[in-house]
C-alpha cells in the first residue's frame, strides 16, 4: 500500500523464496548471509535447493555459473560490497562472458551500511557491474518496485545485478516497473530531476517543495541503470534544458556520469548537476546523518536544485 | 594431452553432434592456456571441421587462445583467467546432482594455477557439498610462466593438502595411458567425496629440445622446429598414420 513502510530485505526475501517454492529451477546462494537476505523460509522448507558458501563470495559466483549451465536460475544475495567488488572477474567472467543467467543481488547497497565503514559501503557497484557487457543493473526504488523486479528478472533470460538498501522504505508506487523503462513521477517544465533507486524516495519530497516555490520540475525515476532509458531522458531533457541528477553512489560511474555522457553524445545541449556521494571515503554515522552530511536529503537536494536553477537562469 | 585424449576418447560421455545433450559428462580446462590440446581432440571428435585449427591465431577465429564456449561447440566455460574452473566445475556437479543426473565433470588445472586462493575456497567447497561426481587433474609438470612452481609459491605436497580437505588422492604418471585411465576407473568408485588424480607429467613431453624447459609455456616454433616436432612426437608415441592409441 502506497505509504507503508518495509524492509526492503525482507520484501524481497519474500518475493523470492514465494517464486522460488513453485518454480524448482531456482536455486538459492548464501554467503553467510540466507536469513539477513530473507532467504530463512526457503531455507526450511527446500533446503535441497538452498546452497550455503560460507564468506566465498568468488567461488559461490563461480558455482553459480556451473548450477546455470545446468538450467538452474541462480540468486545470491549478499552485501553488496563483498557481492560485486570482491568477486568482480568471477562476476565478469563466469557470469557476463558465459552470459549465464544468474541473479546477483547487493543488498545493504549505497550508503545504507553508513555506521560500519568504507568497507562495508556500495558507492561504485553501478558503476563497476555497468561495465559488464550484456549485464542488466536494476535498483527498484521502493519495494513494490522490489517485488515487481524480482519478478522481472526472474523471468528475463540472462545475468541481472540488482541493488538494494536495508533501511526501511516508503511504498511510492502502486505498480508500473518494466526492465529498461524510466517512470515518468511528475511532469514538468523547468527541471528535470532524474533519481535512481531508494534516492527516489528523497527526490520526490523534494520535488514537491520545489513545486511548491514555483520550480516546475519533471521527475524520471530510473529504476534500471542499464539498459537506461535514453529516449525518455533525452525527450525531457531537451524540454527543460536543465538536468538534475540524484544517486546513492559515487559522483562517478553511476547515473550522472550516464546521463552525462548520453547528453553529450547525443548533443543536447542541457545543464547537468550531479548530486551524488563525492569520489572519496565515505564518513561513518547514522544513515540519515550521512545522508545529510552528502546534501542527499529531501531538504538540501531541493535546496541545491533551487540555488543552481535560480543562477543559471536569474 | 594424454589426458583429455583418454577424457574424450575412453572416458567421457560426449557427442559431438549433441554438444548440448543434457546427460553428457562435462570437460573444463581450468588452465585454460592450454586449450590447443582440446580443440586438437575436439577436432579429432568432429565438434568442429579440421580446418578450423589452421584458424588459431587469426582474426575472429572461434579458437582463441583460450576456450570461448559461445563460439565453439564442447566448449563448457570460458577459462583463461585462472582459479575459476573448479568453481564452475563445482556448481555444474551441484546442478546434475540436484538433478539426480548421473553426468560427471571434469577439470584440468594447472599446478602452477592452484597459487591462486579461489581454487582453496572451491577445493573445501566440493569437499563440504561430498561432490563424488567431481575428478580434476592437478597436471603437475612443476614448472610456471617464469620458472618452477616450487621457488614461485610452493603449494606441495599437494596429495597431503588435498587430503587434509577431505579429497581422495590419487598420484599418477600423467603420461602413462593406462595409469590414467586406472586412476579414473579409481575416481568413479570414490564414496561422498571429490577426486584429484595428481598427475605427474614433463611439460614439453615428447618434444625433446622443449622437454622440461619453462620458455615451453609460450614457444612459437619456426618452421624448422615445428618439424622437429611433429617428427619427434610421431616417433616418441610410435605413431603411425591411422593408428591409434593402445590402452
Amino acid at each position: 500500500m502506497i505509504g507503508n513502510f518495509e524492509d526492503p530485505r525482507k520484501t524481497f526475501g519474500e518475493e523470492v523464496c514465494r517464486i522460488a517454492l513453485e518454480n524448482r529451477k531456482i536455486v538459492l546462494l548464501s554467503a553467510d548471509s540466507g536469513r539477513s537476505s530473507g532467504f530463512g523460509s526457503f531455507m526450511d522448507k527446500c533446503p535441497e535447493r538452498y546452497f550455503e558458501f560460507g564468506i566465498m563470495e568468488q567461488t559461490m559466483t563461480g558455482a553459480a555459473s556451473g548450477l546455470a549451465s545446468t538450467g538452474k536460475i541462480p540468486v545470491i544475495c549478499a552485501i553488496a560490497s563483498f557481492i560485486t567488488a570482491r568477486n568482480y572477474e568471477m562476476f565478469r567472467n563466469d557470469i557476463g562472458y558465459m552470459r549465464q543467467n544468474v541473479k546477483i543481488v547487493g543488498r545493504n547497497g549505497g550508503i545504507t551500511y553508513s555506521d560500519l565503514g568504507t568497507t562495508h559501503h556500495s558507492l561504485d557497484d553501478f558503476g563497476l557491474i555497468g561495465m559488464i557487457p550484456g549485464v542488466v543493473v536494476l535498483a527498484p526504488q521502493d519495494p513494490n518496485e522490489i517485488r515487481e523486479a524480482v519478478r522481472a528478472m526472474l523471468k528475463y533470460e540472462g545475468p541481472v545485478y540488482m541493488r538494494i538498501g536495508n533501511e526501511k522504505q516508503e511504498n511510492l508506487f502502486e505498480s508500473g516497473f518494466e526492465i529498461g523503462k524510466a517512470r515518468h513521477i511528475c511532469h514538468g517544465e523547468d527541471v528535470t530531476l532524474i533519481s535512481a533507486g531508494s534516492m527516489t524516495a528523497n527526490a520526490v519530497k523534494a520535488c514537491r517543495k520545489l513545486n511548491e516555490r514555483d520550480i516546475s520540475v519533471e521527475h524520471l525515476g530510473i529504476s534500471t541503470l542499464i539498459p537506461l532509458d535514453c529516449d525518455a531522458i533525452l525527450e525531457s531533457a531537451a524540454r527543460t534544458g536543465f538536468v538534475v541528477t540524484v544517486e546513492e553512489h559515487y559522483t562517478e560511474g553511476g547515473l550522472g556520469n550516464k546521463v552525462g555522457e548520453l547528453l553529450a553524445t547525443e548533443g543536447c545541449p542541457a545543464e547537468l548537476i550531479k548530486l551524488a556521494i563525492p569520489h572519496d571515503y565515505c564518513i561513518s554515522g547514522p544513515y540519515s546523518e550521512v545522508l545529510a552530511y552528502y546534501e542527499l536529503d529531501a531538504d538540501s537536494i531541493a535546496a541545491r536544485i533551487e540555488q543552481d536553477f535560480k543562477g543559471v537562469y536569474f | 594431452m594424454d589426458i583429455v585424449t583418454v577424457l574424450y576418447f575412453k572416458e567421457m560421455k560426449c557427442d559431438s553432434g549433441a554438444p548440448h545433450k543434457k546427460e553428457r559428462d562435462r570437460f573444463l580446462l581450468s588452465a585454460g592456456h592450454k586449450c590447443l590440446a582440446q580443440y586438437a581432440v575436439l577436432a579429432e571428435k568432429g565438434y568442429f571441421p579440421k580446418p578450423y585449427l589452421d584458424t588459431y591465431g587469426s582474426l575472429g577465429t572461434i579458437l582463441p587462445g583460450h576456450p570461448d564456449m559461445n563460439k565453439l561447440p564442447g566448449i563448457e566455460a570460458n577459462t583463461g583467467a585462472l582459479g575459476h574452473g573448479l568453481a564452475i566445475a563445482v556448481g555444474m556437479a551441484m546442478g546434475i546432482r540436484l538433478d539426480e543426473g548421473d553426468s560427471r565433470v571434469y577439470v584440468i588445472m594447472g599446478d602452477g594455477e592452484l597459487a591462486e586462493g579461489s581454487n582453496w575456497e572451491a577445493i573445501a567447497a566440493a569437499a563440504h557439498y561430498k561432490l563424488s561426481n567431481l575428478c580434476v587433474f592437478v597436471d603437475f609438470n612443476g614448472l610456471q610462466i617464469s620458472g618452477r612452481v616450487q621457488d614461485i609459491m610452493n603449494f606441495t605436497p599437494f596429495k597431503e593438502r588435498f587430503e587434509a580437505f577431505g579429497w581422495n588422492v590419487i598420484t599418477i604418471d600423467g603420461h602413462d595411458m593406462k595409469q590414467i585411465v586406472e586412476a579414473l576407473e579409481m575416481a568413479r568408485v570414490a564414496v561422498d567425496r571429490p577426486t584429484v588424480i595428481v598427475a605427474h607429467t614433463i611439460k614439453g613431453k615428447g618434444i625433446p629440445f622443449l622437454e622440461g624447459k619453462a620458455a615451453s609455456h609460450f614457444w612459437s616454433p619456426n618452421e624448422g622446429e615445428l618439424d622437429e616436432a611433429v617428427k619427434s612426437i610421431k616417433i616418441k608415441a610410435g605413431l603411425q598414420e591411422g593408428k591409434g592409441y593402445d590402452w
